[in-house]
């Protein structure tokens, strides 16, 4: 008989996968490990199909994915025709916002080939921060710095050719 | 006609003791006069016995007046019972009318008394306070005519013995009766004083459990304890003043009272030594004086009583002796059918603090007119609803509805009429079915004749219209299947079952994990994987396995036991590890196998097993690790990985489980049939033969639809919508959305079909879609047939109200149609942040 005592061969559970991949996550970086584990452990697999939608356009959605494998689409709707916006492959965090507070979906996303996704939704996510109150500065700072960044890349990169949306920009003064 | 009856809060304390109790009353009076005549007789037996009997060695006669005097001890006994058991029941009869006749006066109170005052004061008084006045009423007749009576007895027996020595016995009553007056004063003002803080104690302490989860929050246990601590003290002194000086009237008349032998020995001996008293009459003389003592000390309790309830039930009428301005029945005629006219007219509302919160609103609606109320937080919005709908008492200003002053319509002619949907709606403790039914089981009273009650098909075109019905619908699929209850439609349901695996099968076979005897369930427990069936006897339900002695020897047997516990040992490892400081709530414990009252538990046999092996782990600590062990489910359970290697050992155990428990305890469990019911498994899961796979959350939707679809194919969709409509909502809703909430608030007031609906941000916790669904029910259905006043928080929704009506600060400053308001660039065009 085998004793209690001689141990399983340990594999990787969906935790420890879980747990690896969220840092590896920039929105996560500078969450202490012992937090890490519990959004790990909150986190939740999802599978979806190919055409199959995460998200939709104008929708109330409180979660956010990570791809761990497969490719996603995020279209945007607008006067009937729908537009591809960019794709997703596995590594990519989507969603992170609304984590922090009910927000509207500008977007559909949908997978375009078979996809599985980390999920983590925004009650679990606001009850486990609220056991760790230190790492709320540190989560603000890492938005300001994903708002500032992406504003400042944009300012970069792209004013140039933007036109008519110049007089839009200064997202990062909110 | 009959004197209409003052509300309970203006009846005095003396008016319950003949009101409804007139025959007990009676009752007690025929008692009483026999207990007092029992009383005097044993003293007469007393001095015959020593006079006649022992003077004259007469045995005869001393068995006879020892008779008398038992016959007459067991009838006084029997009448004191009596007397006892009469009172005990009218104490409780009024108790129990105290409180219906309080609770009803209370719930009519103006919802601002409910603002001011916690409801732990209102539980206190009807629950504690209202005791103290209803013993006294118990006793009021025959506590003080019992023991005067039987006083005056004792007292001219004493005087028809021995004048003297009675008069000077007695002397001391009157010295008495001029000090403990003086004495039970302060025990009434220290009562006083502790019905006051008692309430206000009870209203902290259920201020704390509603506030309780700030306190978790904010940590804040040391606040509430010093809060706690000083009103404890508080009351501590004060019940410390009040019992000195209960005590003291206590102990003064014991004082008084023990002076009575002291002078009859003295006198009485004096006499008898000069021949004037016979010692017989000395001796009956001692036992009657003796004998005065009980009576005496008897009113004294009777009158201390009478203080204290007189004390309480003042404190506790004066509490709630407030007046409702407005009726709650309409004066001898049914409610009226209003119009859906709407009108308010220079109405302001201030504050008990003086703020001003509404000035100068003036507007008018006709009959099917809609009309949204936007502005900012605080802008009186919300406070404008509840004086339409007479939650706020208006007094400067009015309102008409249907032409009718609103401040002289009683609140049935309102509910009658007008439905409000509040933000945060209440639910009540009770099934859906009762807080869908229940503003219309309010009004069927005074609607009795001219209404008729709501059938099951208007219910379900309401769960229909509300969007509620695919919530209901989903939580009779989520009952379990009970034979007792839902035997009638296990036949459908194996039809739906073979439908579905016929046509559906293939398509939902990455979604659905059917129950397949060669494959192990990652969505099920082990235990249940083990098992694969629904047990039929108590010991073999899967939480119960582990404390079945044959199913551990089958295990042991089976090589698994050890390999179970330490599957076990490795789940508490990890539960602990990420659990181990988070709060006990459901929210953090519900991908957990073990419950969070069980973590204690397992993080002391976890310290043991730093220190010993799993071997040396007690008996019971060995059950609870297989125990949770046995309840773990790869598919929800996330912390652990089994193994391709342990699955397939369990499988191969499952073949033989069945194979024992067919052979040695037939009929324990009902294994998984594809032609049979699983009994205290979901309805759905019954359908399916299997369980929901929770990775893919956008298709449990189409499974969903076509399960709908097939129970309306096999007629059976009413009785599962009938059976979730018996789903218990929880305290306060708790097992319901905010959204499911919202829906049911919606439903309930629909139900009852409204000329006027005020809805106060009624629909803010519902998604996208339910709201875009209650705004089309609003305008295809409702306008032109239910006036509507809407809060709104979200501009997108309000393009289809007729009229919009932008607050600001107190007041209305523009009103308009949508179209209107934007095209002007007022304040309307401000909020929706155009500017």
């Amino acid at each position: 008989m085998n004793s209690p005592g001689n141990a399983e061969p340990e594999r990787g559970s969906e935790y420890e996968e879980n747990l690896e991949l969220l840092r590896q996550i920039d929105f996560f970086s500078g969450f202490p490990l012992e937090s890490l584990k519990v959004f790990a452990y909150l986190g939740a697999r999802q599978r979806f199909r190919a055409g199959e939608v995460l998200f939709e356009q104008g929708e109330e959605d409180a979660t956010a994915f990570s791809v761990i494998a497969g490719r996603l689409r995020l279209e945007r709707e607008s006067g009937g025709a729908v537009r591809t916006i960019r794709r997703f492959e596995a590594g990519a965090f989507i969603g992170g916002l609304s984590l922090l507070g009910p927000c509207r979906r500008l977007y559909t996303l949908r997978a375009e080939e078979a996809t599985v996704c980390l999920a983590l939704e925004r009650e679990k996510f606001t009850r486990a921060l609220e056991q760790f109150p230190a790492q709320m500065p540190r989560l603000f700072q890492t938005v300001v710095n994903a708002i500032v960044g992406w504003e400042e890349n944009f300012l970069d990169e792209m004013a140039e050719d933007c036109g008519r949306c110049i007089p839009r920009l200064g997202v990062s003064l909110l | 006609m009959p004197k209409p009856r003052p509300p309970i809060v203006k009846r005095s304390l003396a008016s319950w003791v003949f009101e409804g109790n007139l025959p007990w009353q009676a009752l007690l009076l025929v008692l009483i006069a026999v207990f007092t005549a029992t009383r005097v007789l044993p003293l007469e037996m007393q001095k015959r016995i020593v006079n006649e009997a022992i003077g004259r060695r007469e045995v005869d006669l001393l068995f006879a007046y020892g008779a008398t005097y038992l016959a007459a001890v067991v009838l006084s006994n029997a009448c004191k019972y009596g007397i006892q058991v009469i009172e005990t029941l009218i104490a409780q009869r009024t108790l129990a009318r105290m409180r219906r006749a309080l609770l009803e006066h209370i719930l009519r109170l103006p919802v601002g008394f409910f603002r001011e005052n916690q409801p732990g004061s209102v539980v206190n008084a009807v629950v504690n306070e209202l005791a103290v006045p209803s013993n006294f009423v118990g006793a009021a007749l025959s506590t003080p005519v019992a023991n005067l009576l039987t006083l005056l007895a004792f007292a001219g027996y004493l005087l028809w013995l021995n004048p003297l020595l009675a008069v000077v016995s007695l002397a001391i009553y009157p010295a008495a009766m001029a000090v403990l007056p003086f004495l039970q004063r302060g025990a009434n003002r220290a009562n006083q004083k502790r019905v006051d803080l008692a309430r206000t104690f009870s209203g902290r302490i259920a201020e704390s459990f509603q506030g309780i989860h700030e306190i978790h929050g904010h940590a804040a246990f040391r606040i509430e304890q010093r809060r706690f601590a000083e009103l404890i003290e508080r009351l501590r002194k004060v019940r410390v003043v009040w019992g000195l000086f209960r005590y003291g009237v206590k102990s003064a008349n014991n004082f008084f009272t023990s002076l009575g032998p002291f002078i009859v020995f003295l006198l009485g001996g004096w006499l008898a030594i000069r021949g004037e008293l016979e010692l017989g009459a000395l001796v009956a003389f001692l036992s009657a004086q003796e004998k005065l003592y009980d009576p005496w000390k008897e009113l004294i309790e009777f009158y201390q009583v009478y203080q204290d309830g007189k004390v309480t039930y003042r404190r506790t009428m004066e509490f709630f002796d407030v007046e409702s301005p407005v009726q709650i029945d309409p004066p001898d005629r049914p409610p009226l059918r209003l119009e859906g006219k709407l009108e308010v007219r220079r109405l302001d509302f201030v504050t008990e603090a003086g703020i001003r919160l509404l000035q100068d609103i003036q507007l008018a609606l006709r009959p099917g007119e809609h009309l949204a109320l936007v502005g900012f937080s605080g802008s009186g919005k919300s406070t404008l609803a509840l004086c339409m709908a007479q939650l706020h008492a208006v007094e400067e200003g009015r309102i008409f509805l249907g032409g009718h002053d609103l401040t002289r319509l009683s609140k049935m002619d309102i509910a009658a009429n007008l439905g409000l949907v509040s933000q945060h709606p209440f639910l009540f403790e009770g099934t859906l079915r009762d807080n869908l039914l229940y503003a219309c089981e309010a009004l069927a009273p005074a609607q009795a004749g001219t209404a008729a009650p709501p059938t099951l098909d208007d219910i379900i075109a309401v769960l229909h219209q509300t969007g509620l019905f695919a919530d209901v619908l989903q939580f009779g699929l989520n009952t379990p299947f009970d034979p007792a209850r839902h035997e009638a439609i296990a036949p459908g349901l194996i039809r739906v079952r073979r439908k579905f695996q016929e046509k559906f099968g293939a398509r939902f076979g990455e979604v659905v994990e059917f129950y397949d005897a060669a494959a192990y369930l990652e969505y099920s427990s082990i235990a249940e994987n083990l098992l694969f069936g629904s047990a039929r006897r108590p010991e073999f339900e899967p939480a119960r396995l582990a404390a079945n002695d044959w199913m551990v020897d089958f295990l042991a047997r089976e090589a698994l036991l050890h390999r179970l516990v330490n599957v076990g040992i490795r789940l508490a490892r990890q539960t602990v590890d990420i659990l181990g400081n988070l709060p006990p709530e459901r929210v953090f414990f519900a991908q957990s196998p073990m419950s969070a009252e069980e973590l204690p538990l397992f993080r002391r046999t976890l310290e043991q097993l730093r220190r010993r092996s799993p071997e040396q782990l007690s008996r019971q600590e060995t059950l609870r690790l297989l125990e949770l062990a046995l309840r773990f489910t790869p598919g929800t359970h996330k912390m652990l990985e089994l193994g391709d290697e342990f699955r397939a050992r369990l499988l191969a155990a499952r073949a033989r489980l069945r194979r024992e428990i067919e052979g040695n305890v037939p009929g324990a469990v009902a294994f998984y049939d594809p032609e049979a019911v699983v009994p205290s498994q979901p309805i759905l899961k019954n359908i399916l033969f299997g369980n929901t796979i929770a990775a893919r959350p956008r298709m449990q939707e189409q499974i969903l639809q076509t399960v709908i679809q097939l129970l309306i194919e096999k007629d059976l969709l009413e009785a599962i919508v009938g059976i979730g409509m018996e789903t218990d909502v929880g305290t306060q809703g708790d097992k319901l959305s905010g959204g499911q909430r919202q829906k049911l608030a919606i439903a309930r007031v629909l139900l009852k079909s409204p000329r006027i609906l005020i809805l106060d941000e009624a629909t803010s916790a519902l998604d996208n879609r339910s709201q875009a669904r209650i705004q089309n029910l609003l305008e295809t259905r409702w306008k032109g047939r239910c006036t509507v006043v809407a809060v709104v928080h979200r501009l997108d929704i309000i393009g289809h109200y007729d009229r919009i009506a932008v607050m600001k600060a107190g007041k209305i400053v523009e009103i308009g149609s949508f179209a209107e308001l934007m095209a002007r660039k007022g304040a309307l065009y401000e909020l929706a942040g155009k500017r």
